[in-house]
């Protein structure tokens, strides 16, 4: 039997899954990560006050959040804390980052699993209709029509993200010591329509894609059977902030077992590298844990907002808590999206430009931490800075925490699809939905 | 139905984010080969075929080399493909050496010694620079309308006044301080190079209070001159709005660690410049190529 080689679509960044099958048994099933640009070794030299400017650049998608954690960790450095109103409005950029990616996530990469078509531009004919009739239509136009209902969801992320950080993809509004400018009333309101009219939209995609959900399930009969494991996430149990504060692990069992600030990670997780990826792996103390909306969801009591409120408890109910098969990780995504906007409707109603969004500072040379809890999970940078500039620099990204969980995941999966016999066609299918369910970010995990 | 494609090189994958900011293009173009979007193996025949990120590997040498066979025409799309971009700043001895080292991994594509520009390996026929460049510039290069121009400057789209009793004698860095509204930048210290950089962005980070770094890369005025022209320019108009001595804007310019993404001029420039790194003989960009 050849080693079986699954090219990845549908995900941020290069990766393959590589499967090697021995007379039907699977010897080894690897994630790989095909790509490196090195930005832990480019920006040494750099200036440090550079780093919320460079950093972003490491991730088209998860720009946000690196922007932030760039700017924490100077100002962890630095001793700096920022007014209030800056970490409003650099809570409300984060929240327009939930927004693009759980939206890119749902709609545009794991809708099209759910029936097993290429696309969102595909995916009309297969969607559930009240009278429990398939198709809503089949013609280019409705293809169409989905997914700019879709593509109009993650563009109110995106323009959040500008209202909060200015430049769309790579925000710059976030600075050490606060944030450039606030926001006024005007800005506000125009941004508060735009959700308030796309919150419904969000909502009724997220119904169709959980009917959709529960129809794949018993079309291929499991949910994902992987062992349960530890999570990590750096988010409080209620009303999350995903500006970030400390770093909890939950055990399979769902006790919380450990709770750290960023700069003693190394204390708690066990990085290693291997000479098949160009990313690394990290396990809570050699267990396999997982980053990413299932681990936060199954450390949430509440979300604080009404209609994520309902489909938290919707979700608790039919599924546990915690919860452990992989394609709930899709399923807790819908939730975040959901309250991110309801969030973000909240605090754009606050007043926004009534005081100081920044206090002076003076750099100085030192160490600094920066977390957040990114749409993937916690991340952090830390930085060593001499003379102002970069001596060392790293990048804790989440993906890492779950390539252990993708790798053992797809193991699972593999030996369900070979035997003796025959390798079923399912197999491609499951390996592209075990690998979309974490949705790892390839840029960021190998940076 | 004119028919689209999108190949992925190394990069962040900002440009397509950006893509799908836009919606004009879905009931008039199909999009064909997208990884990000789109589950398919291979690019088939297009109209356009839209190619971001950098050559860092040699598995992006040759994906690029058998899709632009089957494209009638191909756009450089986003500082990486256009110059290297951001992770240019890796064209340095050390991480260079750091590259090499990484040749001994199994199984991987090989890293490149340099990440190169796209048309250092290919034809293109336009670029559409920025990082990333904005939804609608990309629904410009797409469509083509005959009376879309973009400003020539980021400064003409800023908005901030210029004022003259304002001169500051030193630089600030790119972060320090809380901003002034409405007033330029260069003002109040911050090495914003908007001036000479290519306008069509409508100028979305000094409008919120940050310098522009460049990433649009030099604007008409500039592009098919050296890059010590474009550094001059900048010069001049620090020397007439700032009483800033010029060896600091120098220094500021000059100094790869200021000037993270000037990192992009060396590329820019025309052969005539020092070629770096194997790039032997890449043609100048003409402006008429460059949206």
């Amino acid at each position: 039997m050849p080693t079986l080689t699954f090219p990845l679509s549908r995900i941020e960044g290069h990766a393959q899954v590589v499967i090697e099958v021995q007379a039907g048994e699977v010897v080894s099933a690897r994630f790989q990560a095909i790509e490196f640009r090195g930005f832990e070794h480019f920006v040494q030299g750099g200036p440090a006050e550079q780093m919320p400017v460079i950093t972003p650049r490491i991730c088209g998608v998860c720009s946000t959040a690196h922007h932030v954690a760039a700017v924490k960790a100077l100002e962890d450095a630095y001793d700096v804390t920022p007014p209030p109103l800056a970490l409003r409005i650099r809570e409300l950029l984060l929240l327009g980052q939930i927004v693009q990616n759980q939206a890119t996530s749902l709609f545009i990469f794991t809708m099209p699993d759910r029936p097993g078509v290429a696309s969102i531009f595909q995916v009309a004919p297969f969607i559930p209709t009240t009278g429990g009739e398939r198709g809503r239509g089949t013609s280019e136009q409705d293809n169409a029509g989905i997914a700019m209902r879709a593509l109009q969801v993650r563009k109110a992320g995106t323009d959040l993200i500008t209202t909060a950080g200015g430049q769309f993809i790579h925000p710059v509004k976030a600075v050490v010591g606060g944030v450039t400018s606030g926001i006024g009333p005007e800005q506000a309101a125009a941004m508060r329509a735009e959700l308030a009219e796309v919150l419904p939209i969000a909502c009724e995609l997220f119904d169709l894609y959980w009917e959709m959900s529960l129809e794949m399930g018993e079309r291929i009969g499991t949910w994902g059977d992987d062992a349960p494991a530890c999570y990590i996430a750096a988010v409080a149990d209620c009303r999350p902030n995903y500006y970030g504060d400390v770093i909890r692990v939950m055990c399979p069992a769902g006790v919380m077992r450990a709770r750290f600030p960023a700069r003693d990670f190394r204390a708690h997780l066990t990085y290693q590298e291997t000479d098949y990826s160009y990313a690394g792996q990290t396990s809570y103390g050699g267990e396999v844990m997982r980053a990413n909306s299932l681990a936060r969801i199954n450390m949430a009591r509440c979300m604080g907002t009404p209609r994520a409120d309902e489909y938290l408890a919707r979700f608790h109910e039919a599924f546990g808590q915690p919860a452990h098969a992989i394609m709930l990780f899709d399923l807790a995504r819908g939730i975040e999206l959901v309250y991110a906007l309801e969030r973000a409707l909240e605090i754009l109603a606050e007043p926004l430009d009534h005081e100081d969004t920044a206090i002076p500072y003076t750099p100085r040379d030192g160490e600094g931490y920066g977390l957040v809890e990114a749409p993937r999970g916690p991340l952090i940078h830390h930085y060593r800075i001499e003379n102002g500039l970069i001596a060392r620099a790293e990048f804790i990204i989440p993906t890492v925490h779950n390539s252990l969980a993708i790798e053992r995941a797809l193991r699972v999966a593999a030996e369900r699809y070979v035997t003796a016999e025959r390798v079923d066609m399912e197999l491609e299918r499951a390996v592209g939905r075990v690998v979309r369910a974490f949705d790892p970010c390839i840029a960021c995990a190998t940076h | 139905m004119n028919r689209f494609a999108v190949l992925q090189l190394s990069g962040c994958a900002g440009c397509e984010v950006s893509l799908l900011n836009a919606e004009e293009w879905v009931d008039r173009y199909r999009l064909v080969y997208m990884p990000l979007v789109i589950s398919a193996h291979d690019v088939p025949e297009v109209d356009v075929l839209l190619v971001s990120g950098g050559v860092r590997t040699d598995e992006d040498l040759y994906n690029l080399r058998r899709a632009v066979q089957r494209a009638r025409q191909v756009v450089a799309v986003g500082t990486c493909a256009i110059s290297g971009g951001v992770a240019n700043l890796g064209d340095r001895d050390e991480v260079r050496a750091l590259f090499l080292a990484q040749a001994e991994r199994r199984h991987l594509p090989h890293l490149l010694p340099k990440v190169r520009p796209v048309d250092s390996v290919v034809t293109v026929d336009r670029y559409l620079p920025g990082c990333p460049p904005t939804p609608e510039l990309f629904m410009a290069v797409l469509f083509q309308p005959p009376d879309f121009k973009v400003s020539k400057t980021v400064c003409q789209e800023c908005g901030r006044k210029k004022l003259k009793d304002m001169r500051p004698a030193h630089l600030l860095g790119f972060q320090q301080g809380e901003v002034l509204p409405d007033i330029c930048l260069i003002n109040q210290g911050y090495l914003c190079i908007g001036s000479s950089t290519r306008g069509g962005c409508r100028a979305p980070c000094t409008r919120a209070g940050h310098p522009c770094v460049g990433c649009r890369g030099p604007s008409d005025a500039f592009i098919e001159k050296e890059s010590s022209e474009w550094f001059a320019s900048i010069q001049r108009v620090f020397a007439a709005m700032t009483d800033v001595p010029a060896e600091e804007i120098e220094a500021a310019l000059r100094s790869p660690q200021l000037a993270l993404f000037l990192f992009q001029f060396a590329d820019y420039a025309p052969p005539s410049f020092p070629p770096s790194g194997g790039d032997e003989g890449r043609a100048t960009r003409p402006k008429e190529k460059v949206l």
